[in-house]
């Protein structure tokens, strides 16, 4: 059993498998990273769009006016203002009292909402599989940045929310957190679980939603989740066979959750058809989350955590 | 549209078994998705556009059941009807002569006989049935009265050309024996009219010609004769060659002899148009047993030479007889003239002895018996068992009756085939005085005489040679004629079992009799292609057998089939050597000895004959006018025209129409149904492929890290 411990300190001990680093932890994913990967994210920091209200002062701009060095604006003094704060050139030129302004920093709580769904479980590489890195890479990073970093699994019509974790030394234990997580037996109420995810989010901060939206109402999943006062990042994972489905002949398909059935004949003129509604579907998602002010990432499985991390999400300014 | 098999459209039902297991095909594989949300929305869409997509997913089904269809139509062989051009009973007639072998028309014409007569079958009427004749030299039936085409042609390919003369006449007799029973009968002749023997059998139905060979086609050149004859010296021999030219141009050939696999001389010899060149060759080794002559191109460097049309007459082939010493006895008290005759004889001794002397005095010191006993004026009580030619005999004795002497014998009509009067002229002969001699049964008038009393005559006699003379040559001016030792000569050559003229070839087809050795129970035949054929006569005891397969040009070769116990022929064992005292009881059974020639056959030799062409008629190849041959015929009916009085319509109006089946425009239709259901069918496989093969060259032009 490996010991994790709290704080930015390492771990100094784990009994992992042979041929593993030591370090890590046995229950840990084979998957995750290893440890050269993880010093890379390390240099990255999670770049938030707009200031944010919060509790803790970090090092993220903030939409209060605090006590730090950066300037921000000038207001019209009143009574019981902080007279070091007035503006004496202002003062001069205009003959008028104003007082300075400035940013104020605070730390952010990173919630990463996995989707758990039966669909996640399925496609080479496998959805939640590549969620799970995803997820894991966003929260070090988060975790690097000494922001909290809280894990959401949507299942069923709820969000199972871990504990928040905190510093760069939880790292274990969010991929521990991450590896445990199986996905639900039977259909899932994406919009419920959303909301009740919406729910359970308390000030502003940032919400990544890892999820393939094969949801009828997933559109009602991003007005959900985009009306909480956090900024959304909306990660939209399908597989290889989602986007191009290797499908030929007479076929009846069985939906993976629900078990319901539909006939298909899958020629060239069909399959091209899927993937115009595809294109379509994907493109109805980009365009409710820009007018949601939210972030949209179609992403395959098969795009390296590499490439992810470091080209497409810096590109999209999710990451710094 | 009418069918010759209209049951075959039963087929048709095949066509709701096709629709049922096309239904029952569209079972679907059930596959597990993550989610069958888009394609719900897709199944939407294609509800939308159900007919047109209904319509693509049936074009296979309609594609299949438009093959089955098609299969159905094939086999009731739908066919169209039209006016037939040829009689319901058909003879073909075909000509393998050896003109027909002629290469003005590539290949040959023979080639082009087999397809003219296979092209007319197409106006064939319906039901219509085919009788097929090779005309060689003989006529052959290969084919009598069907109406299986297909069976027809193949006999009709089956047919080969021969090298002899053919014979029309001979195959429209069978042509009018097959057609006498048909209301409506035609004859059609593919040949190239250059007719050898122009036939005169008239035929009970219209003769139609289909005349192949170019009608300038004359160019030939061919050998036309060949003779060996042994010189004087009995050392060498010559060979004596004629060709013709039957082309209308000169042409120069070249000669080439060879004996025995052996060139011995060439010539190059300029022929005119229409004429004949002879050519002697000296010197021919004694040894040589065979001659051969070709006839090639003069210059074979020249690209302009035009070569021969016809290859058959360019070679012939000629037999040396074996040379023996032939061991004659004079029985008389000498007469000059026939003594000089008879040393001319080659490879021939000759021994006297005075009546007085014999028959004590011919027993020979060596043993071995007499090749001819020449009795003149003189005849023996007994006479011996040997080839025997009596010249004037005074009394009656086996050799025949003698009644008295005729004063100034006339000749009488002399036989023009007669091979002992070959070459021999007798029209200014007189004959002083002849023995009245009766014709006996075993003979044959060689020089018939009035009164019914012959002057000579020939036979076998007790299975030996025999032959008298009725007049002693000195009671006539025949020895002062050049006839007379040529006679003598024939006549001896006859007795002795081998000819001392120049050697006749055997013509292809011809029978040929063989005689057997003593001690041989038959003969082993090999032909020229390398064939074998054993001979064995039917009759125990034969001493001759008839050799029939000789249609090849060349040298035949045959050898004596060694009896089981007795020993190998060719031997000479007491019981294979004739007796060299002559018996005076002996009767030379015919079991016991050969006819004429058995008695000159060297049992340890092989006997050869060769077989060639040499027939002008044959060799002059121009192509001939077809109406000679379709004026043997009666005039084509035509439509509307009663036939015999008091009938009613024509042959022609009651013929059935010649059908054409049209499955030639439905294989085709299937095949591009056939092509099109494939192209359906693998559509998408084709297409992904090509995607994949087009993205991945897309991929390895895009930079890398871009995106």
């Amino acid at each position: 059993m490996a010991m994790i411990e709290d704080g930015p300190g390492r771990p100094t001990e784990s009994v992992g498998r042979p041929g593993r680093p030591a370090f890590l932890p046995s229950e840990l994913d084979p998957t995750v990273f290893d440890e050269g990967f993880l010093r890379q994210l390390e240099r990255l920091l999670l770049l938030m769009r707009s200031p944010v209200r919060g509790g803790l002062k970090g090092g993220r701009r903030s939409v209060k006016r605090g006590q730090s060095v950066e300037f921000a604006d000038f207001r019209e003094y009143a009574a019981g203002d902080d007279l070091r704060q007035l503006d004496w050139n202002v003062l001069a030129r205009l003959e008028k009292l104003f007082v300075k302004l400035f940013v104020e920093e605070e730390d952010v709580t990173i919630t990463i909402l996995l989707d758990g769904s039966a669909s996640m479980a399925t496609g080479r590489p496998d959805k939640l599989q590549f969620a799970k890195r995803a997820a894991a890479a966003l929260g070090y990073i988060g975790l690097a940045s000494e922001d909290r970093v809280a894990v959401s699994v949507l299942g069923g019509r709820i969000a199972r929310r871990r504990i928040a974790l905190r510093g760069s030394g939880r790292v274990f234990r969010l991929l521990t957190e991450l590896s445990a997580i199986r996905p639900a037996d039977g259909p899932t109420d994406l919009v419920a679980a959303a909301r009740h995810a919406a729910a359970q989010l308390s000030g502003r901060g940032v919400v990544i939603l890892l999820s393939d939206l094969l949801d009828p109402a997933a559109d009602r999943v991003i007005r959900e989740l985009a009306s909480t006062r956090s900024e959304l990042i909306v990660l939209h994972v399908l597989s290889p066979d989602e986007l191009d489905p290797p499908l030929e002949g007479d076929l009846r398909l069985v939906d993976s959750e629900t078990g319901e059935g539909i006939d298909v004949t899958a020629d060239l003129a069909t399959i091209d058809a899927y993937k115009g509604r595809l294109a379509a579907w994907k493109e109805g998602f980009a365009q409710l989350a820009a007018r949601r002010q939210a972030t949209y990432v179609d992403l395959s499985t098969e795009v390296p955590l590499n490439e992810l991390i470091f080209a497409e999400l810096r590109r999209r300014r999710v990451v710094a | 549209m009418p069918f010759n098999s209209p049951l075959a459209l039963l087929g048709l039902l095949f066509v709701p078994a096709v629709v049922a297991m096309y239904l029952l095909r569209l079972r679907r594989t059930p596959t597990v998705v993550p989610s069958t949300l888009l394609w719900q929305r897709l199944a939407a869409d294609v509800e939308a556009n159900a007919p047109w997509q209904k319509l693509k997913r049936s074009l296979l089904l309609l594609l299949q059941l438009l093959l089955v269809v098609i299969l159905a139509l094939l086999a009731a062989r739908p066919f169209v009807e039209r006016p037939a051009g040829l009689a319901r009973d058909l003879v073909v007639i075909i000509d393998t002569s050896a003109s027909m072998s002629a290469t003005d028309v590539p290949p040959d014409r023979l080639s082009a006989a087999r397809e003219a007569a296979k092209d007319a079958l197409k106006d064939l009427p319906a039901g219509g049935k085919v009788s097929v004749i090779e005309a060689g030299r003989t006529a052959r039936i290969v084919a009598t009265g069907t109406s299986d085409i297909g069976r027809v042609r193949q006999a009709i390919d089956s047919i080969r050309p021969t090298v002899s003369r053919g014979d029309l006449g001979d195959a429209l007799a069978l042509a009018q024996q097959l057609a006498v029973q048909s209301g409506d009968a035609e004859i059609l002749i593919a040949t190239d009219a250059a007719l050898a023997v122009p036939p005169t059998t008239r035929v009970d139905a219209p003769i139609r010609v289909l005349r192949v060979g170019d009608p300038k086609g004359s160019r030939n050149q061919a050998i036309v004769a060949l003779a060996v004859r042994t010189a004087p010296s009995a050392v060498t021999r010559s060979v004596f060659i004629s060709v013709a030219n039957f082309d209308l141009e000169y042409a120069t050939r070249r000669l080439e002899v060879w004996g025995d696999d052996h060139l011995i001389e060439t010539r190059t010899i300029p022929i005119d148009a229409q004429q004949r060149a002879d050519v002697i060759v000296d010197d021919v080794p004694a040894d040589v047993t065979t001659i051969e002559v070709r006839l090639v191109a003069a210059d074979d460097s020249d690209p302009d030479a035009r070569p021969d049309l016809l290859a058959a007459d360019d070679r012939a082939w000629a037999v040396v007889p074996p040379q023996r010493t032939r061991n004659v006895l004079v029985i008389g008290n000498g007469d000059p003239y026939l003594e000089t005759a008879l040393s001319y004889l080659p490879n021939s001794r000759l021994f006297g002895l005075t009546p007085a002397e014999y028959p004590a005095g011919a027993v020979r010191k060596d043993g071995t018996s007499w090749d001819l006993i020449i009795f003149e004026g003189y005849v023996p009580a007994t006479l011996p068992a040997t080839p025997i030619l009596a010249i004037a005999p005074p009394t009656s004795s086996g050799l025949g009756e003698v009644g008295g002497v005729d004063k100034d014998p006339a000749i009488g009509s002399l036989g023009t085939d007669e091979p002992i009067l070959r070459y021999v002229d007798l029209s200014t002969t007189h004959i002083a005085e002849a023995q009245h001699v009766t014709l006996p049964s075993w003979a044959r008038a060689v020089i018939p005489g009035t009164k019914g009393a012959p002057l000579l005559y020939a036979g076998v006699r007790a299975g030996l040679p025999a032959a008298v003379m009725a007049f002693e040559p000195r009671q006539s001016d025949l020895p002062l004629q050049v006839a007379f030792p040529i006679l003598i000569a024939n006549l001896t050559g006859e007795l002795l079992g081998g000819s001392a003229a120049p050697t006749a070839a055997v013509r292809p087809g011809d029978p040929v009799a063989l005689t057997i050795p003593p001690g041989a129970i038959g003969l082993h035949v090999v032909r020229p292609d390398g064939t074998a054929t054993d001979l064995i006569p039917g009759a125990a005891g034969g001493t001759s057998v008839t050799f029939t397969q000789s249609d090849l040009l060349g040298v035949y070769t045959a050898t004596p089939i060694a009896a089981p116990s007795s020993s190998p022929s060719g031997s000479d064992g007491p019981s294979a050597a004739p007796s060299a005292t002559p018996t005076p009881s002996a009767t030379g059974s015919a079991g016991s000895s050969a006819p004429s020639g058995a008695q000159g056959v060297d049992p340890s030799q092989p006997i050869r004959f060769a077989v060639d062409l040499f027939d002008v008629d044959e060799s002059a190849i121009a192509p001939g006018p077809p109406r000679v041959l379709e004026d043997l015929g009666k005039p084509q009916p035509s439509p509307g025209a009663s036939g015999a009085p008091g009938a009613g319509s024509s042959a022609v109006d009651t013929r059935p129409n010649a059908r054409d089946e049209i499955w030639i425009p439905i294989v085709f239709i299937a095949l591009i149904a056939l092509c099109i259901e494939w192209t359906l069918y693998h559509r998408d496989a084709v297409l992904r492929g090509w995607r994949g093969v087009t993205g991945r060259l897309g991929r390895l032009r895009r930079p890398a890290g871009s995106g």
